[in-house]
């Protein structure tokens, strides 16, 4: 195994068995047997290794989702659904972690040791609007829909918040949650309603005061 | 199918909505107060027309547990306005998709495979709407299949939707809740079992295999091992639905052998399983090759031997004439109790057995033309008198069985496919009753 991936392995069952991330990247690379030089080779921080396995975890059902043979007949928003089930999906297999990581946070909080996850995210997201603005299926909106991709990571987040809390059984709310989200934020985005929002926090914005 | 332009997400969207019906009812109501008060023409019909589809619109919006209570108010003339019942009857074609890759979850989770896994082909859009789920047409081995996926979560949140409906639906509809809180019980307890699959097949496998030998009768095979809780495989079956059947081409032989077949399956069901098929609307029926083919049976409603000898009792010609007989029977069955007054009495008693005399009139004459409109239109006129009736409304409680209400609704639904058809039925009296009149 690489270092790096060691190093990520390491971190997050530290993660798991103890709720928290290594105090001591000293004690750390002793137990890993490598010295501080390659720690920091690779990471600048313990949050920097946990943000990379975050990005992991959406790299990979990218991955799984986009290589399978339908993907290519889909509709942005299929191809969304698709994502956010598999990554739905996936999530089972480290939900304690996320309950630890993820569920006390804000909606809007954007702490370093997830950055990965939203970076990642929204660099996929970009290619499912992309697909989505060339077949027409989304409006291009120039400057506004640039703002897309964030909307959409904060979607992500909210999907996490509410499998966090759904104790249904095997959580079917959450992807009825997903289904309707979806749903209507493509439909938000065929119509004038996001641009009419942002033209209307762009007027309620304070204005320059004159000088003098 | 068209997906929908906007979708109520949230329990506070769902009320917003609601509420906004409500307003718009509202409206509605002042305008028709404003034209009677200006001495315009009015009428009260068009009222309840313009109502009812703004509140079916609403309804449909909110798909699963809302548009499933207004299909069920739907098909019971005697709760809603006619103009109410007719709007909210086309719910049952109006449940939006699921996506593709909703379903793929779906099978994924239910099965661990794909639906392109376990079949052949899968066609990825619906073929159509269910109630609380959705038909997709799939083949394997050169067989074809119906399989109906539910919405996922949606036995979980019907109650809730029941609960945010119920007074909403109450207040626009100008319903009280005691009048039908035993109707609202027994909704959602029969709403509830239709979430579950597995009793579906069930049972849908038990009626079939029970009701096969009726001639003029078919019913699709049903799949176990391509079967769960959420997911329901049975036969393909190309057909005309049967509102399309009856308001088409077909002729009146056609008809009448598509009616009696109906009615004969009734009987069977009611008169000697006392187990039968609650949801009679033409979405569950449909015509292949000169024969019925009955499609859905998630919504069944069993009745004990005692309820059913009461409740049958009144198909007795004998009861007309015999006021005695007629008491004891309405007794037996608490419609009357033992501590009204006797002016209720008298009223109660008049008005069962005007409903009786028009209700079991096809009993009694042996065959029947349905296609006389005048027939479904004195049921219903004498429904709505029902509902706008002071007595009725003053009495306290509720009375006779909610047992009643799915027997009522069964044949409410049968005589209305049976009108649409026009069709010209035999429609004998069940045995015992029939025996115990010759003597």
């Amino acid at each position: 195994m690489e270092l790096r991936d060691r190093i990520i392995e390491a971190t997050i069952h530290h993660l798991r068995e103890h709720g928290t991330l290594p105090a001591s990247v000293f004690r750390f690379c002793r137990d890993l047997e490598i010295d501080e030089r390659a720690f920091f080779g690779q990471f600048p921080s313990f949050n920097a290794v946990e943000s990379a396995f975050w990005g992991g975890t959406v790299d990979r059902v990218v991955h799984a989702v986009t290589s399978s043979e339908t993907w290519s007949g889909f509709t942005a928003r299929q191809r969304l659904l698709t994502f956010l089930f598999a990554y739905l999906e996936e999530s089972l297999q480290h939900r304690s972690l996320l309950l630890n990581r993820v569920a006390p946070l804000r909606l809007l909080d954007q702490p370093l040791h997830l950055r990965g996850m939203t970076e990642r995210y929204k660099i996929f997201a970009r290619t499912i609007l992309d697909h989505g603005i060339s077949t027409g299926e989304i409006a291009d909106r120039g400057h506004v829909g640039r703002l897309y991709p964030d909307a959409l990571a904060v979607h992500l987040r909210s999907v996490l918040a509410f499998t966090l809390k759904d104790d249904s059984p095997r959580f079917e709310r959450t992807d009825a949650y997903v289904e309707k989200t979806v749903n209507f934020a493509f439909d938000v985005v065929r119509t004038q309603a996001f641009d009419t929002a942002f033209d209307l926090l762009r007027f309620l914005a304070p204005r320059p005061t004159p000088a003098g | 199918m068209k997906e929908q332009d906007s979708i109520q997400s949230g329990r506070a969207g769902r009320i917003a909505a609601l509420a906004g019906t409500g307003a718009k009812v509202g409206v509605n109501y002042l305008k028709h107060y404003a034209r009677r008060a200006v001495g315009g023409s009015d009428d009260r019909a068009s009222l309840d027309a313009a109502n009812a589809s703004d509140v079916y619109e609403t309804f449909s919006r909110l798909k699963g547990g809302p548009l499933k209570l207004a299909q069920m108010l739907s098909i019971d003339r005697h709760l809603l306005p006619a103009a109410y019942a007719d709007v909210f009857a086309q719910a049952q074609y109006s449940a939006p998709p699921l996506s593709y890759p909703l379903v793929v979850r779906t099978f994924r989770r239910e099965f661990g495979r794909d639906p392109t896994e376990i079949f052949d082909t899968f066609c990825p859009s619906a073929a159509h709407g269910a109630s609380i789920g959705q038909v997709h047409r799939a083949s394997r081995d050169g067989h074809e299949y119906a399989v109906k996926v539910q919405y996922p979560g949606v036995a979980d949140s019907l109650r809730s939707d029941l609960a945010v409906v119920k007074p909403i639906a109450l207040q626009i509809l100008g319903l009280r809740e005691r009048d039908v809180a035993e109707y609202f019980r027994e909704v959602e307890a029969r709403l509830l079992e239709e979430t579950d699959y597995a009793l579906e097949l069930q049972r849908s496998t038990d009626l079939s295999a029970a009701c096969v030998h009726l001639p003029g009768i078919r019913f699709p095979g049903y799949y176990p091992e391509l079967s769960s809780r959420r997911v329901l495989a049975m036969d393909w079956i190309d057909g005309q639905p049967l509102d399309k059947f009856a308001d088409g081409s077909s002729s009146q032989a056609e008809r009448d052998a598509i009616g009696q077949a109906l009615w004969d399956f009734y009987a069977y069901q009611i008169h000697e399983l006392h187990l039968f098929h609650a949801d009679p609307h033409p979405g569950n029926f449909l015509i292949t090759e000169g024969e019925l083919a009955v499609l859905d049976f998630g919504c069944t409603k069993s009745i004990d031997a005692a309820f059913y000898r009461k409740q049958f009792a009144f198909l007795d010609p004998g009861l007309l004439d015999d006021r005695k007989r007629l008491i004891a029977a309405l007794t037996d069955l608490e419609i009357l109790l033992p501590d009204d007054s006797p002016a209720i009495r008298e009223q109660l008693i008049d008005l069962c057995l005007t409903s009786l005399t028009l209700v079991a009139r096809p009993f009694r004459e042996g065959s029947f033309d349905f296609g006389d409109p005048e027939f479904m239109e004195t049921i219903y006129n004498l429904g709505l008198e029902n509902r706008n009736s002071g007595v009725l409304r003053s009495l306290r409680g509720s009375r006779g069985s909610p047992d009643s209400i799915y027997v009522n609704r069964a044949y409410f639904g049968l005589y209305s496919l049976l009108a649409r058809l026009r069709a010209r039925v035999t429609t004998p009296l069940p045995d015992w009753l029939s025996a115990g009149c010759a003597v």
